[in-house]
């Protein structure tokens, strides 16, 4: 079983590797369509986390106000920017296998090309979009520290585990359409039990035990830590680091070993 | 096999019959049933079936296969098998190096990207590196001939446009093998002939060819070797042989055609002789012999009889006689008449077959027989072409060859039974 695992590994790396450019230019393409086709294109990016950490400020500032040990809008926006790129990346995987059906029964290349490239388009988003914390950073007088060095680690575990829900769902919604709708709900409440907008510890109690599990609290909690209040990680985190690389790597090899089914179910 | 590129040994590939449950509330009702003690085997061989039964074949470099059958016949499969879209359910499908695919060549093309954008997006998807793509960009789009318009969005492209850009990514690829559906239909004439040369050349460089179509006589054409495929392999081998196996398969004549106007009974293609036949050489006097049972008594009617080449559906010949002509109007009920078309095949080798009709006049109603017959011509002279022209090369110049021009047969010195009814007799090539 080992044997067939490694073997399955060197060859969806291997495909990887040979197809590189097509990830490239998958992610171009949806890059390029999505600004070509908006007027305020790249501005897109920025303006989404903008306008909710607005309305969450009021909410959390005026009617609600909640301690966060930072300034709330920081709070926020550096939650949701990190929600932002899980959430839309996951959006974009869910229906990028079912919309590319013209491809994926035409032509052969590794499927895993569509949710990996809707993961590197929501990272670009990101890139735009973490502008606009630095600048709140440089208002609020936040500095960052040594630890901001961490913050690569962050982003590859965040990175992974995406990706590996990416292509569950991908693959999920090709099979069942339901996934889709079911997805919407979820990721709607997903947001509220992840620290986004407001700490999630601040529920307590047995559903606050519950929502602890959340791997996805760690790692926004984590941006927090490394970025803003110069602090390492917590054990929480380097756990869900763990569980995002299994999770990753069972739900690749998952998807490889099922993809000779995909034309025939689209 | 040893050095074949393209190996498909012992496949079967098997397919759900209608939707696979696409949605959870199908799922679990199927999973309650699967739980309730319904043995899983029922349900398999209720819903589904074999596309594919024991096919094998291979092919070896600079070699090229044609696969041809009727709709349905697995065909596409094969392809798809061999583009690893999909995988065999038993046996063992294989290319040896790079498969180039001649399938949907534009399906990766994003309408909003312009067209050399597309070129590096389709490119990427056959497998190509950039700097290979970029080495070989002037090549595609000078090939594509679209190089005006190369900074313009595809949408605005003409089909055609759209099509050759594909097709000149796809035959710009270096690939060990290639696989072919049709393509070489895209395009005008200009653009056909450009396809068919890069496939010759392609093979000539040693590249291994999967060709798959319905015009045979591309495959004729294209192809050393066919394949005729019917779920099963029905027929292998040299490709003008696999070829008539499958035309003959394909129609077997009409004994007789019942309508409500006129049978159209017991139809016979015989030669000079009166002999039944089906295979002849170019020339052959002919005849084809139909009897018209009229279910009414009719006036004003049409007797139509033609001939087509099964290979492409070219018609040859469909010409129509009035029954006023022929002087039996009207046609009484009840009263068989016998029509003898007698004919010429000035045909080159092929396969053609036989049709004929009736129809009358005022109402436009038609009966029609097709095939009634079906015909192989037999010989070696020409490469393509349809109709015998009877060429007479004659050499001139020398003293001794001026009082007898030396005419050639078909096939080397053999005795027609056509001479005799040449028009032109056979001492006059030394006279003019």
């Amino acid at each position: 079983m080992w044997k067939r695992l490694l073997a399955d590994i060197a060859e969806l790396l291997g495909e990887q590797a040979e197809y590189r450019e097509l990830l490239y230019r998958m992610t171009l393409r949806d890059l390029k369509l999505r600004y070509k086709q908006t007027l305020m294109g790249v501005g897109w990016a920025i303006f989404t986390p903008l306008v909710n950490t607005a309305v969450f400020s009021v909410v959390f500032m005026r009617v609600a106000p909640i301690d966060t040990g930072m300034p709330y809008p920081l709070f926020a926006y550096s939650g949701l920017l990190a929600w932002t790129f899980t959430a839309s990346a996951l959006r974009f995987s869910v229906t990028s296998l079912t919309s590319n059906a013209n491809l994926v029964t035409k032509v052969y290349f590794p499927r895993e090309i569509f949710p990996f490239s809707a993961v590197v388009v929501s990272l670009v988003d990101a890139a735009i979009a973490s502008v606009v914390l630095a600048a709140l950073m440089a208002d609020y007088g936040v500095h960052p520290t040594p630890t901001a060095l961490l913050l690569p680690i962050v982003i590859v575990v965040q990175v992974a585990f995406t990706t590996g829900i990416a292509l569950l769902l991908g693959m999920g919604n090709l099979f069942y359409r339901d996934v889709k709708y079911l997805f919407e709900i979820v990721l709607t409440i997903w947001m509220f039990v992840t620290s986004v907008v407001f700490p999630v510890q601040l529920v307590g109690g047995r559903l606050g035990g519950v929502l602890a599990l959340n791997p996805m609290t760690p790692i926004v909690d984590a941006y927090r830590q490394v970025l803003l209040q110069g602090a390492w990680p917590g054990p929480a985190f380097w756990i869900t680091a763990f569980v995002s690389v299994i999770v990753l790597a069972w739900s690749w090899v998952f998807f490889h070993r099922s993809e000779f089914e995909f034309a025939e179910s689209v | 096999m040893g050095n074949s590129v393209v190996v498909f040994e012992g496949v079967w590939k098997k397919f759900r019959r209608g939707e696979r449950h696409n949605s959870l509330r199908d799922l679990i009702p199927s999973l309650v049933r699967r739980g309730s003690g319904r043995s899983r085997t029922d349900l398999e061989s209720a819903s589904e079936f074999w596309a594919l039964r024991d096919v094998s074949f291979e092919v070896a470099p600079g070699e090229a296969l044609g696969i041809i059958g009727p709709n349905g016949a697995g065909k596409s499969t094969v392809l798809k098998l061999l583009t690893r879209i999909l995988k065999p359910t038993r046996g063992r499908c294989e290319i040896r190096g790079r498969a180039g695919a001649l399938i949907e060549v534009a399906a990766g093309f994003h309408p909003d990207l312009t067209g050399m954008e597309n070129i590096y997006l389709q490119g990427a998807i056959m497998g190509m590196k950039r700097a290979e793509i970029t080495r070989k960009l002037e090549q595609i789009i000078d090939f594509a001939g679209v190089a005006e318009f190369i900074d313009t969005p595809v949408k605005r492209y003409s089909s055609g446009m759209n099509a050759r850009l594909g097709f000149s990514i796809a035959a710009h690829l270096n690939p060990a093998a290639l696989i072919i559906d049709e393509v070489l239909s895209v395009g005008d004439m200009a653009f056909q002939q450009k396809c068919v040369d890069r496939m010759i050349e392609f093979r000539r460089s040693g590249v291994a060819i999967v060709f798959v179509s319905h015009n045979l006589q591309a495959i004729s054409t294209l192809c050393d070797r066919a394949l005729y495929l019917k779920g099963t392999s029905e027929a292998s081998g040299p490709v003008e042989r696999v070829i008539e196996t499958y035309v003959r398969s394909m129609g077997s004549p009409h004994r007789s055609n019942a309508g409500d106007l006129v049978d159209i009974v017991n139809p016979t293609l015989v030669n000079s002789r009166g002999c039944e036949v089906t295979v002849v050489e170019p020339g052959a006097r002919l005849t084809l012999r139909v009897g018209y049972l009229p279910q009414t008594t009719v006036t004003d009617v049409t007797f139509g009889f033609g001939l087509i080449r099964s290979t492409d559906n070219l018609v040859v010949y469909d010409g129509s006689f009035t029954s006023q002509e022929l002087g039996i109007d009207p046609l009484e009920k009840g009263v068989k008449r016998n029509i003898e078309f007698g004919f010429q095949a000035h045909l080159t080798r092929g396969q053609y077959h036989v049709f004929c009709n009736v129809c009358h006049n005022p109402t436009q109603r038609i009966v029609r027989a097709s095939p009634v017959a079906v015909l192989s011509v037999k010989e070696q002279r020409t490469w393509m072409g349809v109709a015998d022209l009877n060429v007479v090369p004659v050499v001139r110049g020398r003293q001794a060859d001026v009082a007898g021009a030396f005419a050639l047969g078909y096939g080397g010195p053999r005795k027609r039974e056509s001479r005799i009814l040449d028009p032109r007799p056979a001492s006059s090539a030394g006279q003019a």
